[in-house]
């Protein structure tokens, strides 16, 4: 573990990491960032589903979820930077009529010291992903008719939501929640793309370090890579004191009796994210579009002013070693995850057949631990003992440090799934056929087949978006699109990174087309396949 | 008294049942029986509000000469008892009875008024009890408690002992009866096992004559 000085203990880098000049501001940015995207994005979570659920603007949540996930978050970062800088297509939008300006505003509207728009980016992305966790915990509640008990007993839809079904939500969602939070809080790539620049958060300036010729800045990203996983294991336990505060006051609430509730706040409130969140996303990705076709766009005008494919060319061109090394180790380290977690979960149903004993808490636990642990903590860590192998740099390397990440997010998904799976299918297909394997994929597997379908696509989007595992793991040797579009996003060409930004997003969404696609298409003569 | 006039219920513009009509007197319990998919528990949710956007209601429901259909389902005073107890598992029992009673009570108000009601059910002492921790029987009983301690104005019943294992059936339908006529208001009863129906109106709801 870092924290070994040259060749003894010392306290020195971490002296040094404290005196670093712009460290509390490095601190503040992260922690703000950090913490109050989490927040930010638990509290905008539990307000759409208390004042919005089943209404005409959840089904549009509902559509867009699958997409909203699938954009990958650097390419939404540049979309989102490429939206609403100053010199971005929002501003563009109001001036000069109504703003009057004719160059760009020196505004820090983006990147900005306090970690503000890192926090809006960072919310943006991780409200679909909570929302799509809590649907799935939800199915374990019986909303429907907890609703009718409570509304029949005279409270309000939304209080019946926090008062009694929210409390019963959280538990459940309590995980993903952490790993949103070490998340936040250790996040590189959209913090190098839209995150504060002097000084960045903390985890970008030990990357820094751990990137720097010098290496004597090793050690002192080791200590601060140190302080992040101590922060994160720090906010994590004012998450639980929180929660605990909370579910007190609750309770002195919960038996008093008030039923009424003003909504119209709150479900202006709602109405107003969801069409933001879904508005952004579209506006960054038209964005992007819009660049990767300029040839000069100059500022205020709406739209560019002169046309051109010859960015897509030398894109394509260029993109194509990156393009591929993404695909080869997604669909690899992907394939390898629904395997391996299809194998875990079969097996846990074999031992809880056999009355065994299935210590899945503890498993649950481990398999989350690299969702939980922040990347940039311990991710050179395992290159300096993968190199003292020499195992680093291969691409077997790579696609495990992939697959490390990947198999919770798989299992994320397709857990809740595969163990409501109605067994009783499987039973009676053994009496008919009593041969094990057949019943598994005749039957067990086809009927699975969109979820399976479902959780290669986010596995594979996982794969696509991991920036410091393909950085430290490949020890430099492997591009893929995500680092290339990093990389060049921070200075160069817009028009250049809008393609490869495009480039990064239409990768899994193909995979996910293909997975809302095929099930429909081989099951097209069955209704109760269509769900 | 609880009216139900002509009521019908319309999906794909066509109605599930021929036109309903019952009066209900306090302390009486009707009963809709009738087969699966004919619009039994449809009926209890329009009832209580809570009809889904694919049907449509006509007819009227009146509770004590109101018509209870403008008004969303958290004030119409009708309380409702699903097969399942759906006891909120987060909170103890005497915090599910409390959610029920009404805001103006004082807190020694509703400490009494809980024990009271756990004494009538055979179930003293049980206030602090984890709500996971309660045999079949006894969760049914709290779920009636917590119904009527809302005081409601009319209650419905969905099929209520469907899921109680014949023993307890009898106990629980003994129960739920006596209650229900001691607290003197009008009762809706579904179900589709005959020996659920106590004296009074039964209805077939898909032979009834139009």
């Amino acid at each position: 573990m870092p924290s070994i000085g040259s060749n003894h203990f010392s306290l020195e880098p971490w002296t040094r990491l404290f005196t670093h000049p712009g460290f509390v501001n490095s601190l503040k940015a992260t922690l703000v960032s950090g913490i109050g995207a989490t927040l930010l994005s638990l509290s905008i979570t539990f307000l759409l589903f208390a004042v919005s659920y089943q209404t005409r603007f959840w089904k549009l949540l509902n559509q867009t979820l699958a997409p909203l996930l699938a954009i990958p978050h650097a390419a939404f970062a540049i979309g989102f930077l490429f939206l609403v800088s100053p010199s971005g297509w929002i501003l563009r939008l109001v001036s000069p009529d109504l703003t009057g300006f004719d160059i760009p505003p020196d505004w820090n509207i983006t990147r900005d010291a306090w970690g503000f728009s890192l926090m809006l980016v960072l919310v943006l992305k991780e409200v679909p992903f909570l929302v799509l966790m809590s649907l799935g915990a939800l199915g374990q509640l019986d909303v429907k008719r907890s609703l009718a008990i409570g509304r029949s007993l005279g409270y309000h839809r939304v209080l019946v939501w926090v008062k009694i079904i929210l409390p019963q939500l959280y538990p459940r969602i309590r995980l993903s929640l952490f790993a949103i939070l070490a998340y936040s809080l250790s996040v590189v790539d959209i913090a190098q793309i839209i995150g504060p620049t002097v000084p960045p958060t903390l985890a970008v300036q030990v990357f820094r370090w751990f990137n720097d010729p010098d290496l004597v800045s090793r050690l002192l990203g080791a200590s601060g890579a140190t302080l992040i996983l101590l922060l994160v294991v720090g906010a994590i336990a004012i998450l639980y004191l929180l929660e605990l505060a909370l579910r007190w006051l609750l309770k002195r609430q919960v038996t008093r009796g008030n039923r009424h509730f003003h909504v119209f706040f709150p479900n202006l409130l709602s109405k107003l994210f969801i069409i933001t969140l879904v508005g952004t996303s579209l506006a960054a990705i038209t964005v992007l579009l819009i660049w990767s076709f300029t040839w000069r766009w100059r500022f205020p005008d709406l739209f560019p002013g002169s046309w051109s494919l010859r960015f897509w060319g030398k894109g394509l061109m260029q993109v194509q070693d990156p393009i591929w090394n993404t695909v080869k180790t997604g669909i690899t380290s992907s394939l390898l995850g629904v395997f391996l977690v299809i194998g875990c979960l079969e097996n846990e149903l074999r031992l809880q057949r056999a009355g065994k004993h299935t210590n899945t808490p503890t498993m649950l636990w481990l398999t989350y631990l690299p969702l939980l642990i922040p990347q940039i903590a311990f991710l050179f860590g395992v290159q300096v003992t993968l190199a003292a192998f020499r195992l680093d740099g291969h691409w077997p390397s790579l696609v495990w440090s992939h697959l490390l990440f990947v198999i919770p997010y798989v299992f994320l998904s397709l857990g809740p799934v595969y163990r409501s799976y109605d067994q009783r299918m499987t039973d009676v297909a053994l009496t008919l056929c009593g041969s094990p394997w057949r019943v598994f994929y005749r039957i067990k597997l086809p009927m699975l087949l969109k979820p399976i379908l479902f959780a290669f696509a986010i596995g594979f989007s996982v794969s696509v978006a991991q920036y410091l595992p393909t950085l430290f793991m490949g020890a430099g040797r492997f591009d893929t699109i995500t680092t290339e579009a990093v990389n060049l996003a921070s200075g160069s060409d817009r028009r250049i990174v809008a393609v490869y930004a495009l480039c990064q997003l239409l990768t899994p969404l193909l995979i996910f087309l293909s997975a809302l696609l095929i099930p429909r298409f081989v099951f097209r003569n069955r209704r109760e396949m269509q769900g | 008294m609880l009216k139900l006039q002509a009521v019908q219920i319309i999906h794909n513009k066509e109605p599930l049942f021929p036109p309903l009509s019952i009066d209900i007197k306090p302390g009486e319990i009707a009963s809709i029986m009738g087969p699966s998919g004919c619009g039994k528990s449809t009926l209890l949710s329009a009832i209580s509000g809570n009809l889904a956007d694919v049907f449509s209601l006509e007819g009227d429901v009146q509770l004590n000469d109101h018509s209870v259909l403008p008004l969303p389902m958290e004030k119409r005073r009708i309380g409702i008892l699903f097969q399942d107890d759906l006891l909120f598992p987060h909170m103890s029992i005497a915090e599910n009875l409390a959610f029920a009673l009404p805001q103006a009570l004082l807190k020694s108000e509703r400490q009494e008024k809980i024990a009271e009601a756990l004494k009538q059910a055979g179930l003293s002492d049980f206030e602090k009890r984890d709500p996971g921790t309660l045999s079949g029987g006894q969760r049914a009983r709290v779920s009636l408690l917590r119904s009527l301690l809302a005081e409601p104005k009319a209650l419905l019943l969905d099929e209520p002992f469907s899921k109680l294992d014949q023993e307890l059936k009898d106990q629980i339908r003994t129960f739920v009866f006596d209650t229900v006529r001691r607290m003197n208001i009008p009762a809706l009863l579904v179900s589709h096992d005959v020996r659920d129906c106590p004296e009074g109106q039964v209805i077939n709801l898909a032979k009834q004559e139009g």
